[in-house]
């Protein structure tokens, strides 16, 4: 390739970077100028535990009440106007401990449980009668539909807990971890 | 220059003024006074259209950031400013709200005069304070006049994510204004 060619094409190839560049947004100069704001809103969810630990606690007669305890939240959900979904769920993911007390995974007797209700405020519809908490599946505590959107400071609901008061269990204290998950789509 | 370069220029200015005393020319030096009266002037220019965009975190506020360019010259005793008011508020209707206090924006970098300070809100109603320039100055030059040509000051808008506010895309239009005296 002589210079001339290689100049030539030098050339060319700057040409068409020049081009291929963006195009300048920025509007001419005046004594005012508008800008529009664009901002896409997608489904969101987030949830806040408001109660760190929940303390299930017996009461009454021997053996005649289960151990029982509430855990409050707050969530904030936005969900796709159109053929959107979400929930909240619920899994224990460390099972009580230590051994030889209750137990979700491997309980004493059949027919101990870790069982709850639910109360969601709207715009989430909370499950219905007694869930079994469950350490390899996440059970269901609230659903919502399309277009569901919570209040700007989030919307609250509850989950009360009831443990199966079982002669069979150690004295002590055991503790067990549970996680609430929010989704959106 | 030698002798023979010193003939040749007197050959040449011979020749010149043979030839225009010919061309019967004549030669009139003239002087013109020029003045001219600056008066305050100001101009800007912002990117058409900013996207506000989500941090990551589920429901952190929507943000973006612009330069606003402009040229300014205010009077020895004037001043000038920009300012910024929402056109029209977020549409369609559902979605973040200008009106309902939703949308903030801070000022920072200018390179001629002070930007804001602090966090400001934008109104649909009222005009908001982008940059205040003192008498005296102006755009580009050096000297008593900024280096900086054109000036540019970073405006950055923050809308919050309300979760009541329904998916979607929305759109609001920010008027910037500039004016010097």
């Amino acid at each position: 390739m002589n210079f001339r060619r290689l100049l030539i094409t030098i050339l060319l190839a700057g040409a068409v970077a020049a081009l291929a560049q963006p195009q300048a947004r920025a509007q001419s100069f005046g004594p005012s100028g508008t800008t529009t704001l664009s901002v896409v809103v997608g489904p969101e969810a987030a949830i806040q535990i408001n109660t760190s630990t929940s303390s299930l606690t017996a009461s009454g007669s021997t053996f005649t009440n289960d151990f029982t305890g509430t855990t409050a939240f707050t969530y904030k959900v936005r969900t796709t106007k159109t053929g959107g979904t979400g929930n909240i769920g619920v899994q224990v993911t460390s099972d009580f401990s230590p051994g030889s007390g209750p137990s979700v995974a491997s309980p004493p007797s059949t027919g101990d449980t870790l069982s709850y209700t639910c109360t969601v405020t709207s715009p989430g519809t909370g499950c219905t009668g007694s869930q079994n908490a469950s350490t390899t599946a996440s059970t269901s505590v609230a659903t919502f539909g399309a277009d569901a959107h919570s209040a700007k400071a989030g919307n609250t609901g509850s989950v009360s807990w009831d443990l199966t008061n079982d002669p069979k269990y150690g004295t002590g204290t055991y503790t067990a971890t549970v996680t609430f998950t929010i989704s959106a789509t | 220059m030698g002798s023979r370069a010193v003939s040749r220029v007197a050959l040449w200015i011979a020749i010149i003024a043979a030839l225009c005393a010919r061309a019967n020319c004549d030669s009139v030096t003239l002087t013109q006074g020029v003045s001219v009266r600056l008066e305050p002037a100001a101009k800007l220019s912002v990117p058409a259209v900013l996207p506000l965009l989500g941090a990551g975190a589920t429901f952190s506020p929507f943000s973006g950031s612009l330069t606003v360019s402009y040229r300014l010259r205010t009077s020895p005793a004037g001043a000038g400013a920009i300012t910024l008011q929402a056109a029209s508020d977020f549409a369609p209707a559902g979605g973040p709200s200008i009106a309902a206090g939703a949308l903030t924006y801070t000022c920072a970098g200018s390179t001629l005069g002070t930007a804001c300070t602090g966090q400001e809100s934008v109104a649909t109603g009222a005009q908001s304070p982008v940059l205040a320039v003192p008498g005296g100055a102006c755009t580009g030059g050096g000297g008593a006049c900024s280096a900086a040509n054109p000036n540019t000051t970073t405006v950055s808008f923050t809308l919050e994510n309300d979760s009541s506010a329904r998916t979607g895309n929305y759109a609001a239009q920010i008027t910037f204004v500039v004016s010097a005296i």
